[in-house]
């Protein structure tokens, strides 16, 4: 039985102003013991999935085939959930009375996820104190208290400095390894997304591809070109050089983006102005392919 | 999972945050303290001495004074719903398995315990005022404040479930809670008062509470206390329902 089980979800938020706007649609998901990362950008359904999962919004239509408990469900939201007045050891306590946990256990529990976590020293700080990146220790730390089996984490690296997310993945890393935990991420941050093991594009509220990173990069071929313009106005030329190559391709303002592209291709380019890089898709590439806005016009062929 | 272990260490977390906030307990004390120095040392005169009741003005004004410190330290109690979903303390509560009654029941239990300790000070005053209050008389006189608190907090915890600013929250509180106490007979004799006030004042709830406060501490208030004690409970027990049952609302998709 998957630790995760959707099917056929539907969410729709109605409000007075805009009417009803579709959040999830006909939306399906297994995970079990893996690193999920939901991507796409912001307004795609991903915060929506995530309430879905942790139960506090209920779809409309739908199963939620395998309810995950919530005694072993833990959420780090986009900002830490922690009272800024009290001490991490205070919090900490807080979130395993939550969990129906007694204070011995919860003690135990902190004294090793402090140690993990490297937050021993800095127990009876209070929240307020803290930096950002530490503030993000201790909610994880938060998170962890109840040993979850699901924990889902929502763009959990927003504002924090290189150092600070590097650690903040290192301690993730080294935690999930440990606890074996199913995680699940939602992101627009495509770096975030690379530390999955499996990403799940999403644009709304529909999943549009899915897959390791590596095999979404392998849909866009070896070799992506890149073409930035001076002017807009170039747009149609390089459409039709593109095409006259077969190359596929699609434009986001002053972008263009064609996959499989062979490496002679940068000779030819019609427009001198043009800044061409060809090289092997990123992570990034394949996301602006799939799951960028509506603005983005697909020139060539059908992607999916 | 029973929630009690949630609701106490929830609890104990707003008593910690009142340690650390002591500018809250001041204001909640403050303002009914200058509202109360205003009225019997600018208005004594004038009303002249309280009929239906054997205190001074004010001694007979120092319940209602207690009242409105609960008042003020319930709002703040009820508000500290809408910082703790700013905080994002409150997602992290709603999605433990912990039940929805054990949030609502934290803030009602922890905001009255402050409220309560708020206002037993102002009742300390009334040896002072010439007023003998016995042990029996300043129990009886908690428990009302302990129902005011309990239908205060309830209510405002209803409000703030659905009300997303705290400026907003306030205007409505304030707007409904200050014609309920003013039209209590706080300051006032009900007896005395004018017919469509009297009537207005025998519909308030807070009314009754005065009067059963009243009554625990020997003031005549020519109602009768056991129908003010059923009303100042029933007033309470609706505070608890309406919290509770707002709070285990959650959002729901259209199909």
């Amino acid at each position: 039985m998957n630790a995760i089980d959707l099917a056929n979800i539907k969410v729709v938020y109605h409000t007075r102003k805009n009417g009803d706007r579709v959040a999830l649609d006909n939306f399906s998901l297994c995970a079990d013991n893996e690193f999920l990362a939901i991507l796409g950008p912001n307004g795609s359904g991903k915060s929506t999935l995530l309430n879905v999962i942790a139960q506090t919004i209920t779809p409309g239509s739908g199963s939620v085939l395998a309810p995950t408990s919530r005694k072993s469900l833990s959420v780090v939201f986009q900002t830490p959930a922690l009272d800024q007045l009290l001490t991490i050891h205070e919090n900490l306590m807080v979130a395993g009375a939550l969990h129906d946990l007694s204070k011995a256990q919860i003690k135990s529990r902190i004294a090793s996820i402090a140690s993990e976590l490297g937050l021993t020293d800095r127990l009876n700080d209070q929240i307020r104190h803290l930096s950002g990146g530490l503030a993000r220790r201790a909610d994880l730390a938060r998170a962890l208290i109840p040993h979850p089996t699901v924990l889902l984490l929502d763009e959990p690296t927003t504002g924090l400095d290189i150092d600070a997310r590097r650690i903040f993945w290192e301690t993730l890393d080294r935690t999930r390894s440990r606890l074996n935990m199913t995680v699940i991420m939602a992101t627009h941050i495509t770096d975030e997304a690379e530390h999955a093991d499996r990403v799940l594009m999403i644009r709304d509220g529909q999943l549009v591809r899915e897959g390791s990173p590596l095999q979404l990069k392998a849909t866009l071929g070896d070799r992506i070109i890149r073409i930035l313009l001076e002017s807009k106005s170039d747009t149609n030329e390089i459409a039709e050089w593109l095409n006259q190559s077969a190359v596929d391709h699609i434009s986001c303002n002053h972008l263009i983006l064609g996959h499989h592209a062979d490496a002679s291709l940068a000779t030819t380019c019609p427009v001198e102005s043009a800044s061409i890089t060809i090289a092997p898709p990123t992570l990034e590439d394949v996301y602006t392919f799939y799951a960028q806005s509506p603005s983005v016009e697909h020139m060539g062929g059908e992607l999916l | 999972m029973n929630g009690t272990r949630a609701a106490i260490a929830l609890g104990n977390r707003e008593l910690i945050r009142q340690t650390r906030q002591p500018s809250r307990i001041i204001a909640s004390i403050a303002t009914p303290l200058l509202i109360w120095l205003f009225i019997v040392g600018g208005f004594s005169r004038s009303i002249g001495s309280v009929a239906q009741s054997d205190a001074n003005l004010a001694a007979y004004t120092i319940p209602g004074m207690a009242s409105l410190t609960v008042m003020f330290a319930s709002i703040f109690a009820a508000i500290s719903l809408i910082q703790d979903r700013h905080d994002g303390v409150l997602r992290a509560a709603l999605v433990s398995p912990a039940p929805r009654w054990s949030i609502a029941m934290s803030k009602i239990g922890a905001g009255s315990i402050l409220a309560l300790f708020q206002a037993i000070m102002v009742l300390l005053t009334l040896p002072f005022l010439g007023v003998t209050i016995t042990p029996i008389g300043i129990l009886g006189a908690i428990a009302g404040l302990a129902c005011i608190s309990i239908a205060l907090i309830g209510l405002g915890l209803a409000l703030a479930w659905i009300v997303d600013s705290s400026q907003g929250f306030h205007g409505i509180m304030n707007a409904l809670l200050m014609p309920m106490w003013l039209t209590s007979g706080a300051v006032f004799p009900v007896e005395n008062a004018a017919s469509w006030l009297k009537a207005i004042a025998l519909v308030n709830p807070l009314t009754w509470t005065h009067t059963a406060m009243r009554s625990s501490l020997g003031m005549d208030t020519g109602y009768s206390p056991t129908i003010a004690w059923i009303i100042s409970i029933v007033f309470a027990l609706f505070g608890i329902i309406l919290a509770t049952y707002a709070i285990s609302q959650s959002k729901k998709s259209k199909s």
